[in-house]
């Protein structure tokens, strides 16, 4: 799966209360979810107002930290965020991820990429390219279970399927 | 040569794993709670429908965060799980009970070896009763209900070791807040932690829940401590079932050792925004304070509530600071009204309301105007969680009472 889309920054340890602010935890509607998407960041409402489906987050260390809500799962693929590339992610972030398949990727040298930048991201083997700087980073590869749960659509679809 | 958690991850999947390995591994039990929980719903029956949850005894719902309803969407969202609860016969603890996973440990759900997955993020506090207990999303636990297993990353164990005797009015609080002053928001990310060392052996059930809870804030998946008999016993007397306790292999790898010598240690807080924004109370103190939150999953137990009390006695709250004391539980809530808590807190001038989690996170009564400060002993304080603008320090119920009688940030050692 190659994917192609313009950066946006947030820094390191964001947690999900700025991810999805907890006052609308009671929301149940994806959709409506979605508009809340990094509301509580630094430049989170610039971002919302302004982002494009297929747009990318780039983030840097222990991304999603804080609580389980996959409200924040949920409202980044709802607002068109076709991938997050971290240093690291927090567990729980990390699995919400794969278990609601949104492509997530890790990647060490996050600090190169800049905001605006255009990547090209190959999700299964984690090569990425920055076609405006005309560089190229190697992600950490995502273990062959979680590809196999993000291929059949998601943990649910996975288990119904009676994979396992 | 394992450690706990590579051997109870090896007992769930019936092989032998290693941290690195994925697996998919048998559940003991699996929770929601009334917010996260309706999601989960909402997900399963969108899925599976009508489709039986893998083991109605072992699926449990409980309501702690929104209790009573506060409005009309939470209402409606209780609705949601008390008819699920009809149809498909799992297990429900309405709004008299408290706090989810301490109801759990109270009704002999949790006992040593078990796997247990909830909605909410500081289900590891479990690990206090050598149980392995994750907090995750929605997807994963309506797959959970479904199959009754999950997938799961194991992770590498780090070792801390605690020596030395804490002195009066410093806490289990004060030692893992001093904990993470040094291994940061991230030291145990994706990590397993066992605590050890003879201050952590004599720890009571409490004390272990205050230290495990707390975990979540330095990223650890889990931390486990090894049951000793006060806990075994105290399992043993809610369940029928059989009680194994567990213990580390004397040769297991750790990742790390980390040792912490509190023979010296001081009461401790943590600054906003940060829970590893950590200082000694001294440091801060004279800080203003418009109100005091004592409870939640970390502190909200009779023994937190009894500490509290003992510096609360005969005293009364500075005028204009706001008390807020909430038990974990309604067995707690109980328990303190027998110890003749109630009255301490009361005559103080404090406000006590039902079990639950309340003011740990906003959706509770009592959030902060913009710019007001609050001492919280529950276990987060990161920016906007109560409120725009308002300024959280999370302490040890000690701390809290004393800064309660005082108004501004107070060492309990000077009351
Ligand atoms: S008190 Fe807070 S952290 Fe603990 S279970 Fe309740 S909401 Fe979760």
């Amino acid at each position: 799966m190659i994917i192609k889309g313009k950066v946006w920054l947030f820094g390191d340890d964001v947690d999900t209360d700025q991810i999805y602010p907890g006052k609308y935890l009671p929301l149940t509607d994806k959709g409506e979810m979605a508009t809340h998407a990094m509301e509580g960041a630094d430049n989170g409402e610039d971002f919302i107002k302004h982002v494009k489906k297929g747009d990318i987050i780039v983030v840097g260390k222990n991304f999603g930290c804080g609580s389980s809500r996959e409200h924040a799962t949920v409202a980044i693929k709802g607002i068109g965020v076709s991938v997050v590339i971290a240093k690291s992610f927090a567990r729980i972030f990390h699995r919400n991820a794969v278990n609601t398949g949104l492509p997530i990727l890790e990647l060490g040298q996050v600090e190169k990429i800049k905001k605006g930048d255009v990547l090209e991201v190959n999700i299964e083997n984690g090569e990425i390219k920055n076609i405006t700087q005309n560089k190229g980073y190697k992600a950490k590869p995502v273990s062959s279970l979680e590809m196999e749960i993000m291929k059949a659509g998601g943990l649910l679809q996975y288990l119904k399927q009676g994979i396992r | 040569m394992k450690t706990i958690i590579e051997k109870i991850f090896s007992r769930g999947a019936g092989k032998d794993v290693k941290p690195g390995d994925y697996v998919w591994v048998n559940l003991d039990l699996v929770a929601m709670r009334d917010f996260g929980g309706p999601n989960v719903i909402q997900e399963y029956e969108s899925m599976f429908g009508e489709h039986p949850v893998f083991n109605k005894e072992r699926v449990a719902i409980t309501f702690d965060l929104h209790v009573p309803a506060r409005n009309e969407k939470v209402a409606i969202n209780q609705r949601l799980l008390r008819d699920f609860t009809a149809r498909q016969g799992v297990r429900l603890f309405d709004i008299n009970t408290g706090i989810g996973q301490h109801i759990l440990l109270e009704s002999g759900l949790v006992k040593p070896w078990d796997i247990i997955v909830g909605t909410d993020s500081h289900m590891n506090l479990l690990s206090a009763a050598g149980a392995a207990g994750f907090g995750m999303g929605t997807t994963d636990i309506a797959g959970a209900m479904y199959k009754g297993k999950l997938w799961f990353h194991v992770p590498k164990t780090i070792k801390i070791i605690i020596k030395g005797k804490l002195q009066k009015f410093v806490t289990a609080k004060d030692v893992i807040l001093y904990i993470l002053k040094y291994l940061k928001t991230d030291g145990a990310l994706n990590r397993a932690i066992e605590f050890s060392g003879e201050t952590i052996e004599k720890m009571n059930l409490s004390e272990r829940i205050t230290m495990t809870s707390m975990v979540t804030e330095m990223s650890g998946d889990i931390g486990f401590i090894q049951p000793n008999q006060e806990v075994i016993a105290f399992i043993k007397s809610r369940t029928e079932e059989k009680v194994e306790t567990i213990t580390s292999d004397p040769d297991a790898v750790y990742e790390k050792v980390h040792e912490f010598s509190v023979d010296s240690l001081k009461p401790q807080i943590a600054c906003p925004h940060s829970p590893d924004n950590v200082k000694e109370v001294t440091e801060v103190s004279g800080t203003e304070v418009n109100q005091v939150f004592i409870g939640s999953c970390t502190n909200g137990r009779l023994e937190d509530l009894k500490s509290a009390a003992e510096i609360l006695k005969g005293k009364i709250i500075k005028r204009g600071l706001r008390l807020i004391i909430v038990p974990a539980t309604m067995e707690v809530a109980k328990l303190a009204l027998k110890a003749g808590l109630y009255e301490i807190f009361l005559s103080s001038g404090a406000v006590v309301t039902n079990p639950g989690c309340a003011l740990c996170t906003t959706g509770h009564p009592g959030i902060l105007a913009p710019g007001e400060v609050m001492v919280s002993t529950s276990n987060r304080n990161f920016i906007g969680k109560l409120g725009k603008g308002a300024q959280v320090y999370l302490a040890s119920p000690a701390t809290a009472a004393a800064t309660a009688l005082t108004g501004v940030i107070t060492d309990p050692r000077e009351v």
